[in-house]
């Protein structure tokens, strides 16, 4: 195995950061988008690009919720953004294991 | 960052290296666990330190008089303080760790939550009648020092099984098994077995979420 075969959507830092802080939650919960930013340490600009890729993929979920006058982005990994993190992590373990 | 650099090299086959990759996914993942897990090591030690002055003082306080007389003045302020600071830093702790989570394991872990805080209250409160009806001295011995943590450990430990939130759940049970053998310790006795092994109990669990949160992904 190869570098090149790695998910090529999660092997970037700042995704695998993020996907990282997601996955630490319990299955199915989610995180405000500034608690994550707050957690990951980007402007909110660059965060919403590398967020908007994994959700393309389906990696993430995002949802607005509304609180009257104040509107909270939550975000939480899906089931194929954990199941996609097992993958890499297990590739990355038979790639360290090789080397 | 500088994200186009960033996403572009990757996308590309990329200069970031697995042996960098697994270095940041654990470190990533070990950031995000301590940043979530309300009880710090740090706050299991102190609640060990907490049980071992409140029940081990308490002991010293009883032992060997019969009927009971209240422990001194000084005593009582010094487990008030510790109790009260236990309180404050908890409360603390899990509202930093919960900010901006939600979803059905926030939910139940706040509803857990909510339960216990019942549950002490009713299990300790239990013990106002008694004192009100000039309980004996066995009875102040044992069942002061041993049912409300039995009745929390046992209850904590069914609930915390039914959340899947499996190491409140054995911390509780061992709790509530500690409880359950002080009993044999006699009036006095009780009270230093709780301390000892409450104490234990929480060494035990700082531990736990130190080897938790040590834990890497890619490097177990």
């Amino acid at each position: 195995m190869t570098s090149g075969e790695l998910d090529p959507l999660i092997h970037v830092p700042t995704r695998l950061k993020i996907v990282a802080t997601l996955a630490a939650l319990p299955d199915g919960d989610a995180l405000s988008f500034t608690r994550l930013q707050d957690m990951i340490g980007l402007t909110p600009g660059n965060l919403i690009i590398h967020l908007r890729k994994l959700e393309e993929a389906d990696y993430i979920s995002s949802k607005k919720a509304s609180n009257g006058t104040v509107s909270i982005t939550k975000v939480a990994l899906t089931g194929h953004g954990r199941a996609a993190l097992g993958t890499y992590t297990k590739a990355l373990r038979d790639l360290l294991g090789g080397l | 960052m500088n994200h186009t650099s960033d996403t572009t090299a990757a996308e590309n086959g990329g200069n970031f290296d697995p042996q960098q990759a697994a270095d940041l996914l654990d470190q990533a993942t070990r950031q995000a666990r301590r940043t979530f897990t309300p009880l710090t090591p740090l706050l299991w030690v102190f609640r060990a330190v907490v049980a071992l002055v409140a029940f081990g003082g308490y002991w010293l306080s009883v032992r060997g008089r019969d009927p009971y007389s209240a422990p001194g003045g000084g005593l009582l302020a010094v487990i008030f303080v510790l109790v009260a600071i236990n309180i404050l830093w908890s409360t603390w702790a899990i509202t930093r760790a919960g900010a901006g989570v939600s979803g059905p394991a926030q939910r139940k872990r706040q509803a857990w939550l909510g339960v216990m805080l019942v549950v002490w209250i009713v299990a300790y409160a239990v013990t106002a009648p008694l004192y009100h009806a000039g309980a004996g001295h066995p009875v102040w011995g044992l069942y002061p020092a041993n049912a409300p943590l039995l009745i929390v450990g046992v209850a904590g430990a069914a609930t915390a099984a039914v959340c899947n939130y499996w190491p409140m759940a054995g911390i509780t049970l061992a709790l509530g098994i500690v409880a359950a053998v002080a009993g044999f310790g006699g009036p006095a006795g009780a009270w230093l077995i709780l301390g000892i092994g409450l104490c234990a109990v929480m060494l035990g669990a700082a531990a736990f979420t130190a080897w938790q949160q040590r834990r890497g992904v890619v490097r177990p």
